[in-house]
C-alpha cells in the first residue's frame, strides 16, 4: 500500500505555522475503516481495564450476528430499563418515614445484581455486593449511600456504552462490520 | 378436561444427527453442539434481561426455544400430553410459583423423566451441594448457575441429553 504523503494547502495570506500544522488532510477510506476499528479495540479494552465491563459483556457481543444484529444495544436499553425502576422503588423504600422495608430494598438489590451479572456491567455488580451487606444490617445511611454509588455507575456505564455504540456505528459506516 | 396450549412450537425442526465432518459457522466445535440442534426447550425465567440473554445463547446453539415468564405459564404449555419440550430450563425463583413445585407438578402429570428438566439459580457456591441434592431428589436432572456462560449451558445440556439417552 502506497505511503500517502502530507501535502499542506498553499499558504494564504498569513496563516501561521501552527496553524497550518492544524489543517488536515482527508486520508483514504481503508485508514478511516482501520482506524475507526482501533479506536474501537481500545476503547472497548479501556473500558475491560477499568472495571466497567467484564467477559460476560464479551460473550453478548459473539451472540450478536445477522440474525440479531442488535442485539446488545437490545439488551442493554433493557438493562438501563431495569436500573431505571429498581434505582427508583430503591429510592422510595429508603426515604420512607417510619420503617423501611429492608426486604424489598434487598429484592430490588438481588435483581440488579442479577440483571448486571448478565449483561456483564462488572462495577455496578460488584456494588451489589456491598449494597446487599448494607440491607443486611438494616443500614438506611448505608444503603442510601450505595444507592446513590449505583446511580452514578450506571449513568456512568451509560455514556460509556454509548460511545461505544457510537463507535460501531463509525465502523459500520466506513465499509465495516461488527463484530469484528 | 384438557389444557389449552398458548404458544406456537416450531414444528418444523427436528433433532438430528450431523454428518462427519459438517459445520456451521456458528459453532466453535462443529461437532460437539450439533446435537444441539433443533432441541426443544421450554425456557421458564421471569427477569426479561435474563430470558432474553439465555434465550439468544440458546439460540445460538441452534436450540428451538420457547420463552415462557412464569410458573402458570410453564405449567400451562408443558402440562398437556401432546407438548414436544424435550427440555424445561426452569428459574428457580419464580415470582409466583416456587420452581421446584413447578418442577414437582411436571414430574407429576408428565412422567419421572421426561421433559429434561434443569433448574437455573443464582445461589453461591456455599449453597449448592444441598441445592444438588434438592434437585436429585425432586426429579431435576441438572442444575446451571446464573450469570449464564454459552459453554457452561452447552455442557451441562449436552450431560443431560446424553444421559437420558443412555437410559433409554
Amino acid at each position: 500500500m502506497p505511503l500517502h504523503h502530507y501535502r499542506p494547502p498553499p499558504n494564504h495570506g498569513g496563516i501561521t505555522s501552527t496553524q497550518q500544522q492544524q489543517v488536515t488532510h482527508q486520508p483514504p477510506a481503508m485508514d478511516v475503516l482501520s482506524q475507526s476499528r482501533r479506536q474501537l479495540a481500545d476503547y472497548t479494552n479501556s473500558l475491560h481495564r477499568d472495571g466497567f465491563l467484564d467477559d460476560q459483556f464479551s460473550q453478548l457481543q459473539q451472540l450478536q450476528d445477522e440474525s440479531s444484529p442488535d442485539f446488545v444495544m437490545e439488551v442493554v436499553s433493557l438493562f438501563f430499563e431495569d436500573c431505571q425502576k429498581l434505582v427508583t422503588n430503591m429510592a422510595r423504600a429508603l426515604s420512607e418515614l417510619q420503617a423501611v422495608d429492608f426486604k424489598q430494598v434487598d429484592s430490588s438489590v438481588h435483581q440488579l445484581k442479577g440483571s448486571s451479572s448478565s449483561v456483564g456491567a462488572a462495577r455496578i455488580k460488584n456494588l451489589c455486593v456491598a449494597f446487599k451487606t448494607c440491607c443486611d444490617s438494616q443500614n438506611r445511611d448505608g444503603c442510601m449511600r450505595c444507592l446513590q454509588e449505583v446511580n452514578r455507575e450506571c449513568v456512568l456505564l451509560k455514556n460509556k456504552l454509548q460511545t461505544l455504540f457510537r463507535l460501531e456505528q463509525q465502523i459500520i459506516s466506513a465499509g465495516g462490520s461488527i463484530p469484528m | 378436561m384438557g389444557l389449552i396450549l398458548r404458544f406456537q412450537l416450531r414444528q418444523s425442526i427436528s433433532l438430528t444427527i450431523s454428518e462427519p465432518g459438517e459445520s456451521t459457522s456458528s459453532e466453535h466445535h462443529p461437532n460437539s453442539n450439533s446435537f444441539l440442534r433443533g432441541l426443544q426447550v421450554a425456557l421458564v425465567e421471569s427477569d426479561d434481561l435474563n430470558r432474553s440473554v439465555t434465550r439468544r445463547l440458546l439460540e445460538k446453539l441452534g436450540c428451538s426455544v420457547t420463552p415462557l415468564s412464569s410458573g402458570y405459564e410453564c405449567l400451562s404449555a408443558i402440562g398437556p400430553a401432546t407438548s414436544s419440550f424435550q427440555v424445561v430450563l426452569l428459574d428457580l425463583q419464580l415470582p409466583d410459583l416456587d420452581g421446584f413445585e413447578v418442577a414437582a407438578r411436571i414430574r407429576k402429570f408428565r412422567s419421572r423423566s421426561w421433559p429434561l428438566i434443569l433448574a437455573m439459580t443464582s445461589s453461591s457456591a456455599a449453597e449448592e451441594d444441598d441445592l444438588w441434592e434438592k434437585c436429585m431428589q425432586m426429579g431435576l436432572n441438572g442444575v446451571i448457575r446464573k450469570p449464564i456462560l454459552l459453554q457452561g449451558i452447552a455442557n451441562e445440556l449436552r450431560r443431560v441429553v446424553l444421559q437420558a439417552n443412555r437410559v433409554v
